[in-house]
């Protein structure tokens, strides 16, 4: 690598990488169909935010006429530029894989998508019907004489775009309508079929009866096309008002923004590309030509069908342990700590601390933190009837968290109803901090129950992505959790944690000072080894601090899930870092960091990636977990994901990732495999060691 | 006489002790900052401290640049004290027993400083208590006991106990494990700086400025106290716990710090590094740097000055002390008493008093006290007030023969004791004064300051001490235990060993009068025989 390569991968396109590493998931034929499906349309829904945030922010910047030079050497323009010529090479590839490794393999298995040509009679009568009835009524076309009195669409939805034929004696003139296809009906329509399931999409039906709705005019062509506006609207917080309302016009505003990228389906004309470009003000290199159906995100419903569980991951059911089923979730976690690493483990103990204190008359208060919750999630329900009991439930809603905004406003109002006072985030901070305490009462008094997280309070999505649980009821956690709230909920200055470091205060300087001390110790001879894993590492201080580490001699061994800007493996620079990432069944969520201080490691569970954003401008938690069994599950864990060779790559110096190769079939490591036996082994263990416990029948006299 | 000391410090500490822990909140109303500790009680008085909030404030500012505390700071300071209501009762603390809130009496400076205190009253149900630098000294020392207690370096020679407030600095001299001296300065650092923004101090003076006042403060300190006599100056410094973890890194919750002379240098570019700068790369809150940055400056000159060896960096503050007094560990114990008594005793050295007559009257008269309890019905504190009046009335003779009385009531009047308030020192003092001649009368000056509670308390204590003293009429102790009888009308009092009482019956004559007129009894002093009736 010649020696004038900057320090810094390119933020934008390491994301891409990550995106073609679900790809590869999506490709690979190991995986069941519909779960490459899935993957498929998880690339697709990426890229949707990535171009809506990303993209959009540096169009913004380009047009507002920035074009510095970043960290990785590429200015705005050169960052488009390669965006673009790369995501265009996605994009053909993503259909490819759709027609090819997904839609095939599923007609084998009798799952089709079928063209408005392929239907059966019967099949024709029925689309005929659901378009007569729930299309048509529903459906306006907007005809469209110039471009500039192009609707104001909003972004991601499907329509159609036709061009009239002008009538014979017309002047050559050119005439297009819109037709918005209604959000509210399923994109995929069942077609009645003798064996299988077969669909037809929403956009085929409307194109195959697109004729009634200009009778007396010829349809020359008919193109479907997706748009996406630019999102990355700041919300300045220092304004004076209210938030809530703010978040309101935000809503508002992203239907307005500018438009960053047209998907068009495939054969569109010229003449129609050119009306596009006309009416939406986009640059050649934004409209996307798609050989399949556009907004390949859609695709997540047409995976969740009923049936066919053969094309699917064999379901892996969350373990919990004995005593958490059989006892009070008080009555263990008053005994010993808890480090539960979900989804192999059960979300459920967390769900039932905050579903006892709800119940138990002895809880005096709960405070917790909800970033992103499930719809109907049982914490909400627990919370609000916790404030019901006459309990102090203080919750901080984090109305700022990406595209659940509307859901977030609905969830505060109706905690508020129920009497939780409730606390609508900091402003000018994301809270991204995942922390719940109950206060109870006690025969030996206050005690407090602390569950730190780095996973939301969803327990959806606690059984689709791999967090880890931290749950105790030690001093120390419990006053550093009740100072954490006294000073998100304004009743206090920030004071010293015994146990904790926040953003944006202190976090980021003792991250930096665990990394030198790891330095410090490696220069002076001692062995420094540094294991982190995260899903980004974008923030300059702390790449530059690894660097810098490297170079003494500290062995550092990274595993992150999506961005890295850090560039492994450079003589000189970083060649005692090695980074792994893992795209698997479970989204890898989790941050963990293990600092080897001489040999009794420092152990770190936390809510924040390596990014400004959570070191500068979130509130994240960064948690040391001490008590010994948990510190040495979380290094296995550590350990473990650094071994992955199956569905970890290796990132390569170039920002390229590369397949590990294990040297033969025993020397497979699949991580979330290992988890989920380990976790299964324990449950069957303790199950064995619950039989083994006797329950003798004993006289009436001495049962009494 | 069964009745001795210790059972008295008993009794009085186990008043509204309640079995299993009881969730307490204290709160102190501060110049800078409104802070507030929740914390457990055992039964057995172990204090487990849960939670610690604090809120900048700019009550002090207020107070000392306008004189009085604007609107959107009371309205602040409620907001504040609401919050922290909801806080207390998420730990079950709803009742006023449970809530002890104290405001530091710079505050009690501004005009409205009690229509402050009502607003919050009204508004949040917390009842906040003005307490005086004396009290706040005491606190102090309450809360340094178990630390002195515990760590041998201090029990052992000369310590000074410095805390720099927003409004003032107190100060204690511990010699060999008693408190000789207690005073206050008014060197706040919030009070500094708001005379200068006041005066329009130049910005490039400020900082000498701040330390010349702080030269002539030390100065003041020094003033009876013997440089290198000092070996530690403990600094309380549970308010700025922030700056001092910065200083001292590896510094514990709840452990001291020491900082050597060879540091003092570092502590003082951090004292004087601008403000801005430290809440910059530190995170160290506006409030506390305002405080801390004088204050370091303030503990390193004394140390500097009275050539210690290291300066002790304790974690406690105000609000422990709140804390052990509830758990019954500080008003009026046994160990709070003997210090007082000590800082008394000292105070007599320095206008050279008879000391044996001194603590004899205090004897004699703390007999008195308990023998006539059923009389009196005066609780512990007015006994140990009596006791410090006992071992001060003669220290007016320092000035002059004539009327030393009177000048025994100035002097004490104008010192300060470790412990007591200004009214305790009030009605000490006037104790003192009606050791002889006049009785109490409405028209005379300090007396008439007193409520009627105060009066009786003065009429009925000096009425003790003028037997007491009649009974050390020599000032040789030769009457030093009695046996006290006493009948409906007559108050008998025997000296078993001693054969002739000529004198002290004399001395009886012109003192007793106001015994008899307070108590109703006539005294009579017997001698050599053991009376059959003893009470």
């Amino acid at each position: 690598m010649p020696t004038n390569t900057p320090h810094f991968i390119n933020r934008e396109l390491s994301w891409l990488e990550f995106n073609r590493r679900v790809l590869e998931e999506a490709r690979d034929t190991e995986v069941p169909i519909l779960e490459r499906l899935k993957f498929l349309a998880i690339t697709g829904s990426n890229l949707d935010e990535f171009f809506m945030v990303r993209v959009g922010g540096l169009w913004q910047l380009r047009r507002a006429g920035k074009n510095r030079r970043d960290d990785s050497g590429l200015s705005v323009g050169d960052q488009i530029a390669e965006i673009a010529g790369r995501t265009h090479a996605f994009v053909s590839e993503q259909y490819d894989c759709l027609a090819k490794d997904i839609l095939e393999p599923l007609a084998a298995e009798g799952v089709r998508i079928l063209a408005i040509g392929q239907l059966s009679a019967e099949q024709q009568r029925h689309i005929a019907r659901v378009f007569d009835q729930e299309i048509y009524p529903v459906v306006t076309p907007m005809a469209i004489r110039e471009p500039v009195n192009f609707p104001l669409l909003p972004g991601f939805g499907v329509n159609l775009c036709v061009r009239l034929a002008p009538p014979d004696n017309a002047p050559a003139e050119q005439l297009f309508a819109i037709i918005a296809l209604p959000r509210a009906s399923s994109r995929f329509i069942g077609l009645p079929a003798v064996e299988g399931l077969q669909y037809i999409l929403l956009e085929e039906v409307v194109r195959g009866f697109v004729e009634r709705f200009f009778p007396g005019n010829t349809v020359a062509e008919c193109s479907t096309f997706r748009i996406t506006r630019n999102a990355d609207l700041s919300v300045s917080e220092d304004l004076a008002g209210d938030l809530l309302e703010q978040m309101r016009e935000v809503l508002e505003e992203r239907k307005e923004s500018d438009c960053v990228r047209i998907e068009v389906s495939q054969g569109a004309s010229k003449a129609m590309m050119a009306f596009f470009t006309a009416a939406l003000g986009l640059d050649e290199c934004m409209v996307y030509e798609a050989t399949g159906p556009v907004g390949l995100a859609a695709f997540a419903k047409l995976v969740a069908m009923p049936g066919h569980d053969n094309l699917r991951w064999e379901p892996r059911a969350p373990q919990v342990g004995t005593e958490l089923r059989s006892e009070s979730i008080f009555d263990v976690l008053s005994r010993k700590d808890l480090l539960l690493f979900h989804p192999y483990d059960s979300f459920d103990p967390v769900l039932r601390l905050v579903e006892q204190a709800a119940d138990d008359p002895d809880v005096l208060a709960v405070k917790q933190i909800l970033y992103r919750t499930s719809d109907n999630s049982p914490v909400v329900a627990a919370l609000a009837r916790a404030a019901a009991h006459g309990k102090h439930v203080t919750v901080v809603v984090e109305l700022k968290a990406r595209f659940d905004e509307a859901r977030n406003i609905q969830r505060a109002l109706a905690l508020e109803r129920s009497g939780v006072h409730v606390i609508y985030g900091i402003k000018g901070l994301k809270t991204h901090a995942k922390v719940c305490l109950v206060v109870r009462r006690e025969a030996s008094g206050i005690r407090r129950y602390v569950h730190f997280g780095t996973g939301n309070y969803n327990e959806v999505t606690a059984r689709l992505y791999s967090d880890v649980s931290y749950m105790t009821s030690r001093e120390d956690y419990a006053s550093d959790a009740s100072v954490f709230f006294n000073t998100i909920t304004g009743y206090s200055a920030p004071v010293n944690y015994k146990k904790l470091d926040a953003a944006p205060l202190t976090l980021r300087t003792r991250l930096l000072e665990l990394i030198e001390s790891e330095t410090q110790r490696a220069q002076q001879g001692q062995k420094g080894r540094i294991m982190a894993k995260f899903n980004s590492l974008t923030d300059s201080a702390l790449i530059e601090a690894l660097y810098a580490a490297s170079q003494a001699g500290v062995e550092i061994r990274l595993n992150v899930r999506g961005i890295c800007c850090l560039r492994p493996g450079v003589p000189g620079l970083s060649e005692n870092i090695a980074v792994v990432s893992i795209v698997d069944r479970f989204l890898e969520h989790s941050r963990i960091f293990c600092f080897h201080r001489g040999g009794d490691p420092q152990v770190f569970i936390s809510s924040a990636d390596w990014m400004p954003r959570n070191l500068d401008r979130r509130i994240e938690l960064l948690v040391a977990v001490e008590d010994a069994g948990c510190r040495e599950r979380l290094i296995r864990i550590l350990d473990t994901c650094m071994q992955d060779n199956v569905k970890g790559r290796k990132l390569m110096p170039d920002g390229s990732y590369e397949c590990m190769k294990p040297k033969s079939r025993k020397d497979k490591v699949r991580s979330q495999q290992v988890f989920y036996r380990a976790a299964r082994d324990s449950a069957d263990q303790d199950e064995h060691v619950l039989q083994k416990v006797f329950d003798p029948v004993l006289p009436a006299a001495s049962a009494k | 006489m069964a009745v001795n000391e210790q059972n008295i410090a008993v009794a009085a500490s186990v008043v509204g002790k309640a079995p299993g822990p009881k969730p307490m909140a204290v709160i102190d109303v501060g110049t800078t900052a409104v802070r507030m500790d929740i914390a457990e009680i055992s039964a057995t008085g172990d204090i487990r401290r849960l939670e610690s909030l604090q809120r900048a404030v700019n009550l002090g500012r207020d107070t000392f640049s306008g004189g009085r505390i604007r609107q959107a700071t009371v309205e602040e300071c409620v907001g504040i004290l609401q919050a922290y209501r909801r806080v207390m009762e998420e730990y079950g603390i709803s009742s006023d027993d449970q809530v002890r809130a104290v405001a530091t009496s710079s505050i009690m400076e501004a005009d409205n400083g009690d229509a402050f205190l009502d607003r919050i009253y009204i508004t949040t149900r917390i009842n906040v208590v003005p307490i005086e630098e004396s009290e706040v000294n005491r606190l102090t020392y309450v809360a340094l006991y178990r630390l002195l207690e515990k760590e041998v370096f201090l029990k052992e020679g000369n310590a000074l106990i410095i805390e720099v407030g927003g409004g003032s600095t107190k100060l204690l001299l511990i010699q060999d494990g008693a408190v000789t001296r207690s005073s206050v300065f008014r060197l706040g650092a919030l009070r500094m700086r708001e005379t200068m923004e006041k005066h329009r101090t130049p910005a490039d003076r400020i900082r000498a400025v701040v330390e010349e006042h702080i030269e002539r403060t030390v100065e003041e300190m020094q003033h009876g106290i013997p440089v290198e006599t000092v070996q530690n100056v403990i600094a309380v410094a549970g308010d700025m716990r922030l700056t001092m973890s910065k200083l001292v890194p590896d510094w514990k919750e709840g452990e001291t710090a020491k900082l050597v002379s060879g540091a003092f240098a570092a502590v003082e570019k951090i004292a004087v590094a601008p403000a801005d700068e430290l809440v910059r790369k530190h995170h160290i809150p506006y409030h506390e740097v305002e405080t801390a940055g004088p204050a370091l400056l303030v503990y390193t000159r004394v140390a500097r000055a009275f050539k210690a060896k290291q300066i002790v960096v304790s974690t406690l503050s105000l609000r422990e002390g709140l804390l052990v007094d509830e758990a019954g560990g500080g008003l009026w114990t046994e160990s709070f008493t003997n210090q007082i008594l000590n800082s008394a005793r000292s105070l007599g050295e320095k206008y050279d008093y008879d000391r044996l007559h001194a603590a004899n009257v205090m004897e004699l008269s703390l007999t008195l006290f308990r023998a006539l309890q059923q009389e009196h019905h005066m609780d512990v504190r007015l006994g140990v007030l009596l006791k410090v009046a006992a071992t001060l009335h003669e220290i007016g003779l320092f000035v002059s023969n004539r009327s030393h009385h009177k000048h025994s009531m100035y002097l004490i009047q104008n010192s300060d004791v470790f412990g007591l308030s200004h009214e305790d020192m009030l009605i000490a003092a006037l104790v003192a004064r009606y050791h002889r001649r006049s009785q109490p009368k409405p028209t005379h000056e300090g007396f008439v300051m007193l409520d009627r509670e105060g009066r009786i308390a003065v009429s009925k204590l000096a009425a003790l001490l003028r037997v007491a003293d009649a009974l050390d009429r020599r000032h040789t102790q030769r009457i030093h235990d009695i046996l006290l009888s006493r009948d409906e009308r007559r108050l008998v009092i025997t000296a078993p060993d001693v054969e002739d009482v000529t004198l002290e019956r004399l001395a009886m004559e012109g003192k007793a009068g106001m015994f008899e007129d307070v108590y109703g009894l006539k005294v009579i002093l017997r001698t050599g025989v053991t009376p059959g009736e003893d009470s």
